[in-house]
């Protein structure tokens, strides 16, 4: 699937040159080291960020001290937003382990200039996510009981209990991601040591970057230890979001109690994470003037596999309501059909367009390559994403068994701004991100790069140094 | 393995080992153990028990009867010490008592009974409310006042004994009650040897029995 | 929980123990506790012990029956009120107006102590002073020669009070002594001397076999509501042969929905009916069923059958009693259908009927004193216990008249609206505080002892005018007594020593009141329903608050109206018909006008009001009152006119109106989801004819299940989740949750329930009882309400202070909820069921919540209580998401925290808290836990007398406190205890049982009665 069918169009970059607008190895670290130099533009953004993070930890700061109450949660509906949230965020983090480990093990080379701000985005995303079960508990000061450790009480948490496996799945993912993002980095991390001047930062890289002198036995190992960690990230995109689904499938709730939520919100998680590389890397390359780098096949690739995982979801909504009718519940039916046709008709419209009709659009090679419009699309997918979590949590809990408990749901203002706050809290951590690291593996940017000095061109209209012999940067696929 | 690789490990079991500790110690932290506040009378219970010998329900009268243990009334106090008065020479059988205690009770004993005030003694057992202890299932269990409170009577200031964390509680309710370490804490040197090695009483421990 | 320590100690002085007995607790605990005191007695009293109850019989004044009751008193503070068992009137159960008494005992908006007028403001005062300008006053009125301008008005007391007051006036030459009691049905006790020369028969609703009630509201608290139940809970405990019960009138109340059939006339119209079914059973009613049936718009057809049915099935038992003009006249032809049908004796059983009724006056005995206040010669008005300003039509000007009168002297305990425009307060002692004596029945007599010390600076009223009249020279030579006890001592009929032998039971033998032989000719003209517009106006008192007095106890503020489920709120019913007609729907405002004035309130659509009809409820629209009735809701009589029926009551249906949309709305408080089934078999009922042919479970809506899964009464033991995991054969008949060698020794215990919904009315007195024993909080008070904003300011904007806020949000926690459910009537007919269904935690024994608690603070129990351990809790929620019968309850604001607005039990009411049940903090989950500490209690008393639990040694608060003693609890494992009976019923199920939660609450299904040929 990586690979673009050859040739589609003439002069467009081909499998084995990826890159037709990157001439040299310099020009690889020139291009990408010299986004690192702060701007005003970037420290307005972080700026704002941050604004956005403080307010939602103030605002959580109070609601510790007057009560959950504040929130929006209208019993039976016990969950809400910070629930919606958290599984909304845990979403937008594997699509980056699918990017960065999955497509590296099938060594597909599209996702060589997009993973490492996927992989950045999935360690943020996390750390996010992470905080909402804790903003959400009655008290959070005794989060740690759900942290098995010896104490003086002689009790252990319940690990029958789906959220007990949540800790463990969450920090495992922290860890996991957080170590292979950092070791992909390391090379990288010695590039900027050696462009440095400032001696302190010098210093600071060289520790980061664990003396990386680029020798031959280095490589050996990196790579192993690489592939070691793609292995090991790999099982994790399918396992946490399976075990977060087990929060919602392991109770009796209509609408929850249902076998296919693992695979359900698998697919869920990888497409809404992809519509989220796409928010993220479509500005950044049209900010950096990273076009030549991350090209147009890359999101064209990117935007076929957001098309699969969107059917994969929409084909889930509609077995769910297959087996509600084939389950004769009566239950089932009635709270399907309060979802879609009822009390949150368009909650649920929401999420069947967004994730199910707008994505059908990507079938159009020429939207796939029109990073526009994928922009606006993967906003859209995003909203329908965040709106999927909605359906599934809110109008069960307002619809279950006793007719007596039905009720509603609005979120209040203390819920909107802690929900506002957490991407503060994202896009703070990744705003400082793209200005202290590199946001494309320089390294693995070289390694697709044509060597110079190539005996014989590839193909008649690729001179030795890679460019098109008619190269214009206005040529679609390699600038826009 | 190298002498690096075992020092990275280490120090990660010692990072998760710290981190364990840390959490224990938090839990175990809310215990007041120890404590010995200034009373507003300075009650001498070695005068009282060790010397002239009197029960701990004499004072602490509903122990055997109530989940509250029960305190003296300045009545119950005064009802000696109209005679044995502070400022009154020695008497048969209670010499050299400590005047000043005496007056300090005297001080909420004015003039006539309806004109007393109750002691406002500081609390120093203390439980959670979210706990209940009966204290007359742990009397008639025949569990020795010593073996929570320690050796009140040899304690010039009554200070908190154990720590009444829920594990030591726990502890208890599980492994069972020894009667011959309780009386032995009672410093019945004799009915601890009398008692032997009777089968421990143990006492259901699921939460609700104390956590309602 | 800190009163000022007093000096003077007494006995009952309070214990003020913040620790061991842990009335303040919360949950919370995260912090150190700061130092404590503890602060002991100065001289032991006898016959207590600290941290162990004592229990005091007395007398319940919160309505004219006069129940007895045992106050359980624990370190000097009552903390719980439950029925005498002896009593003759309640024998043992209690309603829940009479469990919030605590409430009024403990109302944080008490007058501390005296108060006196000074420039236009009540400012407190001295008992010296207050009473020394009152003696002022009385005899300077005496030196005028206008001592019969000093005149009294109380409200009326079941017992020797009225006597007292009597002599008192007359000791002092002084006018006369009006005992207003506005609730009261003087019509029907007007009618019944008349005709069975008792004011109030026994009605004996098992005896006959159909009952016929005309608008006699009789489970709603007309007469003694809860004697009513307890029998008529019997009659409908026969099942198959009980009565068959018809109601007739223009609402159908709490009353009418317990009715098999209901007749929806015209409101006025009662009196044809009445009438014409007298002529059926051969008296003279001079009315045809045909001109009835034209009157009423009820159709002829229905009213023959109920002709017939009165005719073939005797004995009956018919009631009137109806709030027009025309009470007396209908109260009248009910009792004279008695006598024809020859009910007297069997069903109406006059010669033990309640007493100690005589003697009350109506709106009309208040209207000429009104007239004098307003003519000016009226010098001293003494109050007590009355709130005639609130309680009487603006038309009436009594409010206008107070204003005249120099001197206006209030007993009220509370402010309201008739003691905050009086000159002195002199506040009484509450009830529990003082002294009394009641006769409910002729030859028993209850005795009203203080069950602890006043809470405050109050004296009895009784008490403080013996002070005045020995301090008169005129009066004190009629005044030997020192104390109004003595007063009763000595009129006691056995003499003083018996008196206090007697009081210990709170029950003693004799009469101390005249037997009242008179009956007033009644007039005889019916009086039509006037006024212009398309609409009756239906006025009722309202089950929990009554016409008002209820209104300040926030228990029964947040006690969903048993009819309408609606809270902390006053609404208008409407037919759905009318409701269209209008262009209204719930929650939309309509101003109903009648010629009196007019009141505007949220409509609530409703079957069971007669199209042409809006009915309003009694008991809001407080402008005084104290913080939980002040600004809530509209006051009814607002709309009314100075019409009264013929024994002198205010009239309350008694004029049309006109209603009009009104701007916007007001969102209705209720607790009512879907008020439908939906097919899914919660509430389940089995028609006589069914029973008898042992088809159960008609209803019950087929799943695709496991057939081992179906239905067999009587308890299964639990699989998997209890506490050590033990796993059990779901099919075998071993009840217990344990290996039969389980150390704990608790192999065969399962605290179990039945709920009997045959018997059960619906009456919501169990969820009351539970709130007083659980320490709930009420969240609906206009502070707890949520936060809308930051930055709030200190006057409250910014929160959300509509009254009722957090239960608009479902946030209400009442562990027990009873849920109305509607069967048929889609079609806006009348011909529709009610079911209710006492809902609480179902203990299940294969509890969903417990696997998903990832802290292990809920969990099984040995004994199988589902337990929840506040504690223990982080407050996930989840538990209450896996739960499908949604019983679970969330803090979601500090209730149980003093520095919180939110907080539930501003001082004194924290005084009422159980010390055996903690009070939670905020953010941890809490649910009904059976009584647990009851449970303990017993087995710790059991452990002291070294033997085991006996069966039905003890009970739940909600199944003490029931009036239909529909509720059993129990070990269900031990065949000994009546509940492991009860569960082997016929009729037992489970809810939603297909769902494998192993239930231990097992409901019996209710037994319909419907008409020949009828299906509900």
């Amino acid at each position: 699937m990586a690979t673009v069918a050859e040739p589609v169009r003439p002069n467009v970059a081909s499998a084995n040159i990826q890159l037709p607008g990157v001439e040299s190895y310099e020009q690889v670290d020139r291009d990408i080291a010299g986004t690192l130099v702060p701007t005003k533009g970037w420290f307005l953004l972080l700026g704002i960020a941050i604004a956005f993070f403080l307010w939602g930890a103030g605002t959580w700061t109070y609601q510790i001290y007057w009560g959950l109450g504040n929130a929006g949660y209208n019993p039976p509906v016990m969950w809400g937003v910070y629930i919606i949230s958290f599984v909304f965020w845990v979403g937008i983090g594997h699509a980056g382990t699918l990017i960065s480990a999955i497509l590296y093990l099938f060594r597909a080379g599209f996702r060589t200039t997009i993973y490492r701000c996927a992989e950045a985005m999935t360690v943020f995303a996390v750390m996010t996510a992470g905080l909402f079960p804790i903003i959400h508990i009655g008290r959070p000061w005794k989060f740690f009981w759900l942290v098995p450790y010896p104490n003086w009480r002689l009790i252990w948490p319940n690990f029958k209990s789906p959220l007990v496996w949540d800790v463990f799945a969450i920090s495992t993912y922290l860890t996991v991601s957080a170590t292979f993002l950092y070791v992909g980095l390391i090379p990288d991390l010695a590039v900027l040591r050696d462009r440095a001047t400032n001696p302190v930062k010098k210093r600071i890289l060289a520790v980061m970057s664990l003396g990386w002198r680029n020798s031959e036995p280095e490589w050996r190992h990196f790579a192993r230890m690489y592939l070691f960690l793609a292995a090991f990230s790999t099982p994790l995109v399918l396992s946490v979001h399976s075990v977060v689904s087990f929060d919602f499938a392991m109770a009796l709730t209509p609408g929850w109690h249902a076998t296919i939520f693992p695979p359900y919100f698998v697919a869920g998680a990888i497409f809404s994470g992809i519509g989220m590389v796409f928010t993220i890397i479509i500005p950044i390359r049209k900010y950096f003037r990273l076009q030549h780098i991350v090209t147009i096949n890359h999101l064209d690739a990117a935007a076929k596999l957001a098309l699969f995982t969107s059917m994969v979801v929409g084909c889930a909504y509609i077995i769910e309501f297959w087996v509600a009718w084939y389950s004769a519940n009566e239950f089932e039916q009635a709270y399907f059909w309060n979802r879609v046709f009822g009390q949150w008709w368009w909650a649920a419209w929401i999420m069947l367009t967004c994730n199910m009709i707008f994505p059908l659009s990507l079938f159009s090679q020429r939207l796939r390559r029109n990073p526009a419009w994928l922009f606006i699309l993967s906003i859209l997918i995003n909203i329908g994403m965040w709106f999927e979590r909605f359906v599934i949590i809110v109008p069960s809990l307002s619809h279950e068994f006793e007719p007596w408990q039905w009720s509603g749901y609005i979120p209040s203002w203390v819920d909107t701004s802690i929900l506002l706050g957490s991407f503060g809290w994202f896009f703070m951590w990744f705003l400082l991100f793209i200005k202290n690291l590199p946001v494309i593996a320089i390294a693995e940017v070289k390694e697709i790069v044509p060597p110079r000095l190539r005996t014989h061109a590839p193909r008649a209209d690729i001179d030795v140094t890679g460019h098109h012999v008619d190269y214009s940067p206005e040529t679609p696929g390699e600038h826009d | 393995m190298s002498r690096r690789r075992s020092w990275a490990l280490a120090s990660g079991f010692f990072a998760i080992a710290v981190a364990a500790l840390g959490l224990s110690a938090y839990s175990g932290a809310s215990s007041s153990q120890g404590f010995a506040p200034v009373q507003p009378v300075n009650f001498p219970h070695p005068k009282h028990v060790q010397q002239l010998g009197m029960n701990c329900l004499y004072c602490h009268y509903s122990a055997n009867r109530s989940p509250d243990p029960g305190l003296p009334a300045v009545g119950t106090c005064m009802g000696c010490h109209t005679v044995v008065q502070g400022r009154r020479p020695a008497i048969q059988g209670v010499a050299d008592r400590d005047t000043a205690s005496i007056n300090q009770l005297l001080s909420y004993a004015k003039g006539t009974p309806d004109q007393w005030k109750p002691i406002p003694w500081i609390r120093i057992h203390k439980l959670p409310e979210y706990v209940h202890f009966p204290h007359m299932r742990h009397v008639n269990a025949g569990v020795t006042c010593q073996t929570c409170h320690g050796p009140v009577p040899e304690m010039q200031r009554v200070y908190q004994y154990a720590s009444l964390n829920m594990g030591w509680c726990v502890n208890c309710h599980v492994k069972g009650y020894n009667l011959a370490d309780g009386l032995l804490a009672a410093g019945d040197t004799a009915g601890a040897r009398a008692a032997g090695n009777v089968e421990p009483k143990k006492a259901r421990y699921d939460c609700a029995v104390c956590h309602y | 929980m800190s009163q000022p320590p007093k000096t003077v100690v007494k006995r009952r002085e309070f214990l003020k123990v913040l620790g061991s007995t842990g009335a303040a607790a919360t949950a919370v605990g995260c912090f150190q506790e700061p130092v404590e005191q503890l602060i002991p007695y100065v001289v032991s009293p006898d016959h207590t012990v600290p941290g162990v109850s004592t229990n005091f019989a007395s007398v319940c004044r919160e309505c004219a029956a006069a129940c007895g009751i045992i106050a359980e008193v624990r370190d000097g503070r009552a903390i719980k009120l439950e029925g005498n068992p002896d009593h003759p009137v309640n024998h043992g159960a209690l309603c829940a107006r009479g469990q919030a008494a605590l409430q009024g005992l403990y109302n944080p908006d008490r007058y501390r102590g005296p108060m006196v007028r000074r420039d236009n403001r009540l400012v407190p005062a001295t008992w010296d002073d207050a009473l020394t300008l009152v003696r002022q006053r009385l005899s300077e009125a005496r030196a005028d020669n206008a001592a019969g301008g000093v005149r009294f008005v109380s409200h009326h007391e079941n017992g020797s009070f009225g006597a007292f007051v009597d002599q008192w006036m007359s000791a002092g030459g002084f006018g006369g002594h009006i005992a207003f009691d506005a609730e009261a049905d003087l019509a029907v006790r007007a009618a019944n001397q008349a005709e069975y020369g008792s004011a109030w028969p026994a009605l004996d609703f098992a005896a006959a076999r159909v009952i016929v009630s005309i608008g006699a509201d009789f489970l709603d608290g007309w007469g003694s509501s809860v004697a009513h139940q307890l029998s008529f809970a019997d009659a409908r405990g026969k099942l198959g042969t009980a009565p068959r019960f018809i109601y007739i009138g223009a609402r159908r109340s709490l009353t009418g929905l317990n009715a098999d059939e209901w007749l929806a006339c015209r409101p006025g119209s009662e009196l044809a009916i009445a009438n014409a079914l007298l002529s059926a059973v051969g008296g003279s009613g001079n009315t045809t069923i045909a001109a009835a049936a034209t009157a009423s718009g009820v159709s002829e057809a229905s009213l023959q059958r109920v002709a017939d049915e009165l005719r073939a099935s005797q004995p009956s038992l018919v009631l009137g009693g109806v709030s027009t003009p025309d009470a007396h006249l209908v109260a009248l032809a009910a009792a004279r259908i008695n006598k024809a049908a020859g009910n007297v004796g069997i069903t109406v059983k006059p010669d033990e009927g309640l007493s100690g009724l005589g003697g009350a006056a109506g709106a009309q005995a208040l209207a000429a004193l009104a007239t004098e206040m307003n003519a000016g010669s009226v010098r001293v008005l003494f109050i007590r216990g009355a709130n005639p300003v609130h309680a009487l039509p603006k038309a009436m000007q009594f409010a206008e008249g107070l204003t005249k009168v120099p001197l206006k002297v209030s007993f009220s305990s509370y402010p309201d609206e008739t003691s905050e425009l009086c000159d002195v307060v002199l506040p009484d002692s509450h009830p529990l505080e003082s002294w009394g004596d009641s006769e409910p029945v002729r030859g028993v007599l209850g005795l009203q002892q203080p069950v602890m010390d006043p809470v405050f600076n109050t004296r009895a009223a009784a008490d403080i005018m013996i002070a005045l009249a020995r301090a008169d020279n005129a009066m004190s030579s009629r005044y030997p007594w020192a104390t109004y006890r003595d007063f009763l001592a000595t009129r006691y009929p056995a003499g003083g020593n018996a008196f206090t032998e007697a009081v210990g039971k709170g029950l003693g033998q004799g009469s101390v009141l005249a037997r009242n032989t008179t009956s007033a000719a009644l007039p005889t003209t019916p009086q039509a329903i006037s006024g212009d517009g398309e609409f009756f106006l239906v006025v009722h008192p309202s089950p929990a608050l009554g016409v008002g007095a209820g209104a300040n106890k926030p228990w029964l503020q947040e006690l969903p109206d048993p009819v309408s489920k609606i809270a902390w709120q006053t609404w208008v019913e409407l037919h759905p018909s009318a409701a269209a007609r209008l262009g209204v729907g719930n929650n939309d405002h309509v101003t109903v006008r009648t010629a009196a004035g007019s009141i505007t309130a949220p409509v609530y659509i409703y079957l069971g009001i007669h199209p042409e009809s809006v009915a309003v409820s009694l008991g809001q629209g407080h402008t005084v009152y104290g913080r939980y009735a002040q600004g809530i809701g509209v006051n009814a009589v607002d709309a009314l006119g100075a019409t009264f029926d013929g024994a002198g009551r205010l009239a309350w249906t008694q004029a049309k109106a006109s209603v009009t949309k009104g701007v916007g709305g007001a969102r209705l408080v209720t607790t009512e989801g879907s008020a439908r089934q939906h097919g899914r078999g919660l509430a389940r009922a089995v028609t006589a004819a069914q029973l008898a042919a042992g088809e159960m479970g008609v209803e019950h809506h087929e799943f695709i299940a496991d057939a081992s899964h179906e239905f067999k009464p009587g308890l299964r033991s639990p699989v998997a989740n209890d506490a050590q995991g033990n796993l059990g054969d779901s099919l075998s008949t071993k009840k217990g949750m344990y290996a039969d060698d389980h150390w704990s020794g608790m192999a065969s215990r399962r605290w179990a329930m039945t709920i009997d919904l045959a018997r059960c009315t619906g009456c919501s007195a169990c969820v009351t009882a539970c709130y007083a024993e659980n320490n709930i909080p009420t969240v609906g008070a206009r502070w707890q309400g949520r936060s809308l904003r930051p930055f709030h300011t200190a006057d409250g904007a910014g929160w959300d202070n509509e009254p009722g806020a957090n239960i608009l949000k479902g946030r209400e926690m009442a562990w027990m909820r009873i849920e109305r459910y509607f069967e048929g009537g889609e079609d806006g007919s009348t011909n529709f069921e009610t079911r209710f269904l006492p809902m609480l935690c179902q203990h299940c024994g294969n509890a969903p919540c417990e696997s998903v608690c990832p802290v292990f603070a809920t969990y099984h129990a040995p004994d199988g209580l589902n337990v929840q351990v506040y504690n223990r809790c982080v407050g996930t929620r989840y538990c209450s998401n896996a739960c499908p019968y949604k019983v679970r309850y969330f803090n979601w604001h500090g209730y149980g925290e003093e520095a919180r607005r939110q907080y539930a039990f501003p001082e004194p009411l924290n005084l009422q808290l159980n010390p055996d049940v903690t009070v939670r903090g905020k953010g941890v989950m809490e649910k009904c836990t059976f009584c647990v500490q009851r449970i303990r209690d017993a087995e710790h008393l059991a452990k002291a007398e070294n033997r085991a639990v006996e069966p039905d040694e003890f009970t739940t608060a909600c199944a003490q406190a029931c009036p239909s003693r529909a509720i059993v609890f129990g070990d269900a494992a031990n065949e000994e205890w009546s509940v492991a009976r009860q569960v082997e019923d016929q009729r037992a199920y489970h809810v939603f049982e297909e769902l494998n939660t192993f239930t231990a609450v097992v409901y019996l299904q209710k037994v319909n009665h419907p008409a020949a040929g009828g299906t509900r």
